[in-house]
């Protein structure tokens, strides 16, 4: 079981990271073509040489149209896909140092008692994101430039989210196994890294 | 009850609750109370979520998330050291500066103390011990190096508190430069005392011939390529910050391309710590906004502000007081989950003080102040992270060696907050 959940969370790390590639280099793109296009309309240029500059801006090299709802878009994809392996590894930043005083087996059911809460909020944003996309749906609402509907967006970040609360799920149950049974379950059970 | 939902956040926080789902809770809570009922957070959520996920002006932080991490497999954390040790390096102490030097060129290209001061340590560590530096003394002097990290920009953190109060990044960048150097050299001041008070603290070895310094110096020019780029781009307007983060990602990726270093396992393993941090950071930044959404409505932050303006403290004391507070806690909490904790209740109140400067010049002298003091924390025995962080790398170094040694850098620290809060000059010079 453990080994599946981890292969999920890792996937969708990977998904979403490979999403996050991509807008560094759209944005890299934009950028360029956007410094090429005001360095083919500047004075200077034009005075050096003229022909070039209108080579320059002929070849039309210019923003790309609408690119940061892209990166809206995807930046939030990508974060919703970070969720499950932020879960399963146990990262997300607590403080440790006042409960560090208590006997093991009671912050064992600290943690636990917290897995739990969060994984309730996850699933609660998750529920509340369907019902955002199902307005964006009924309102038929678009992005400013390229008019693609917002749900789409909504519908991509839902799946992801779905995900982090499967696994977050798996995490909250898998603590208890581990208080319980004494076995492992989860890949750093001690919540070693944040 | 803008007033209770503060301790009542603190003990949760206290119980090892997640910091972003401590604040997530007290936010919905307080609006549950203040509505009477669960429509308006239930509402709120519909939105809320993607909104925050999807914000253009935080978009940056995946990005030089991203960019920190290709940057710690560039291969140039080497070549950094070994140009900074070839002119150092015979020096008294020299190796131990070298490592300093080197974190603050690494922290040009790397956002994250952490980030810093765990890559730095794995090439500065052993070369330190191979020239006979005591244990406690290298573990401190990496630990402390590290903080330049976070404060050289790029700078996660000042990020974050540019958008929290709707600050300038390029002129907030430009603000921590000098005080980063300042560190630094404070830094190796504190080295050559360090080495002339415990003379076997550290050994020493033949100076580097020119040419080769020369070298050795060359090859760290996509350090400055990408710095320059990044941070001059932003501020000459070519760029926003997020554009400069993408670009700075997309050249740190290149450099550990190009040096062989970013295979595809490799590649998995940098994306799945940009996505822990990244889902970390951005579960803190939603609960913020959910817990800061309910406290504006409490007016909690007006009525303090207020209040102290009511009480005529004088506005030198009020800031001391909240740099005290940040340094105490700061040894308690991670600077961000801090930063986006006390930012939205302290700010108005700093806003309000009369220091004789203009608003802007106070938001951005107050932030590389809160930046330096909540760093300092990361450094402060018992619980620093940085220094739980080099420790774990060094298993033969006692914890007790790497606390007597470090102190001496939270000292040089703590001078260098003074001279920066009597002389706000240092900070804004550049700053228009």
């Amino acid at each position: 079981m453990l080994s599946i959940m981890d292969r999920i969370a890792r996937t969708m790390a990977v998904i979403g990271g490979g999403v996050l590639v991509a807008l560094v280099l759209l944005v890299c793109i934009s950028v360029s073509g956007r410094r090429l296009n005001t360095l083919g309309h500047s004075e200077w240029f034009a005075w050096i040489s003229q022909t070039m500059a209108d080579a320059l801006v002929a070849t039309g090299v210019r923003p790309i149209t609408g690119d940061f709802e892209i990166l809206e878009a995807g930046v939030a994809f990508a974060i919703f896909s970070f969720l499950p392996i932020c879960q399963l590894y146990g990262a997300h930043a607590t403080v440790d140092i006042f409960t560090n005083g208590l006997p093991s087996k009671i912050n064992r059911w600290i943690v636990i008692f917290w897995e739990f809460v969060l994984t309730a909020v996850i699933i609660l944003i998750t529920w509340r994101l369907f019902a955002g996309m199902q307005s964006k749906l009924s309102n038929g609402e678009t992005t400013f430039l390229l008019q693609f509907p917002i749900w789409w967006a909504y519908a991509a970040s839902f799946a992801a989210a779905v995900v982090a609360s499967l696994v977050g799920a798996y995490t909250a149950f898998a603590r208890v196994a581990e208080a319980v049974t004494g076995r492992k379950y989860l890949p750093y059970s001690e919540g070693a890294i944040h | 009850m803008g007033f209770w939902s503060f301790p009542v956040l603190l003990v949760m926080i206290f119980l090892r609750a997640p910091i972003g789902l401590a604040m997530m809770l007290c936010g919905i809570g307080g609006l549950y109370f203040a509505m009477g009922g669960s429509h308006m957070f239930l509402a709120k959520l519909k939105s809320e979520t993607y909104g925050t996920f999807s914000t253009y002006s935080l978009t940056v932080i995946p990005m030089f998330l991203l960019m920190g991490q290709f940057a710690t497999l560039s291969g140039m954390s080497k070549a950094l050291f070994k140009a900074a040790e070839s002119f150092l390096g015979h020096r008294r102490g020299g190796v131990a500066m070298a490592a300093v030097g080197s974190c603050a060129g690494f922290g040009a290209i790397c956002g994250s103390s952490l980030a810093t001061a765990a890559t730095m340590s794995r090439v500065a560590l052993p070369e330190l011990k191979r020239y006979g530096y005591s244990g406690g003394f290298s573990t401190a002097t990496l630990a402390a190096g590290g903080t330049l990290g976070i404060l050289i920009p790029p700078s996660v953190i000042l990020v974050i508190y540019a958008i929290l109060t709707e600050q300038n990044i390029a002129k907030l960048f430009l603000a921590a430069f000098i005080p980063g150097i300042l560190a630094a050299i404070g830094y190796i001041i504190t080295i050559s005392i360090y080495v002339r008070v415990h003379p076997d603290a550290a050994g020493t070895r033949e100076p580097v011939p020119m040419n080769e310094r020369f070298r050795a110096l060359f090859d760290v020019w996509p350090v400055i390529a990408v710095f320059a780029l990044v941070v001059g781009g932003i501020y000459l307007g070519w760029f926003n910050p997020t554009e400069g983060a993408a670009v700075g990602a997309a050249g740190t990726g290149v450099i550990a391309l190009v040096t062989g270093n970013l295979t595809w396992e490799i590649f998995k393993e940098s994306i799945i710590a940009t996505a822990t941090s990244t889902a970390m950071i951005f579960f803190i930044v939603l609960g913020a906004g959910f817990y800061n959404g309910f406290l504006a409505l409490s007016q909690l932050p007006q009525e303090l502000s207020n209040w102290v303006v009511g009480q005529g403290f004088s506005p030198w004391t009020v800031l001391v007081l909240v740099l005290a507070f940040y340094l105490v806690f700061g040894c308690l909490m991670d600077s961000l989950s801090m930063i986006l904790l006390t930012i939205p209740i302290f700010f108005p109140v700093i806003s309000m003080l009369d220091f004789g400067m203009s608003a802007e010049h106070v938001a951005i002298w107050f932030g590389i102040l809160v930046l330096i003091v909540v760093e300092v924390g990361l450094i402060t025995p018992p619980v620093g992270m940085n220094l739980f962080i080099i420790n774990a790398m060094d298993p033969q170094t006692r914890m007790t060696d790497t606390y007597k040694a470090v102190m001496w850098f939270v000292t040089s620290d703590i001078l260098r907050v003074i001279i920066l809060l009597l002389f706000p000059i240092i900070t804004l010079v550049f700053i228009p």
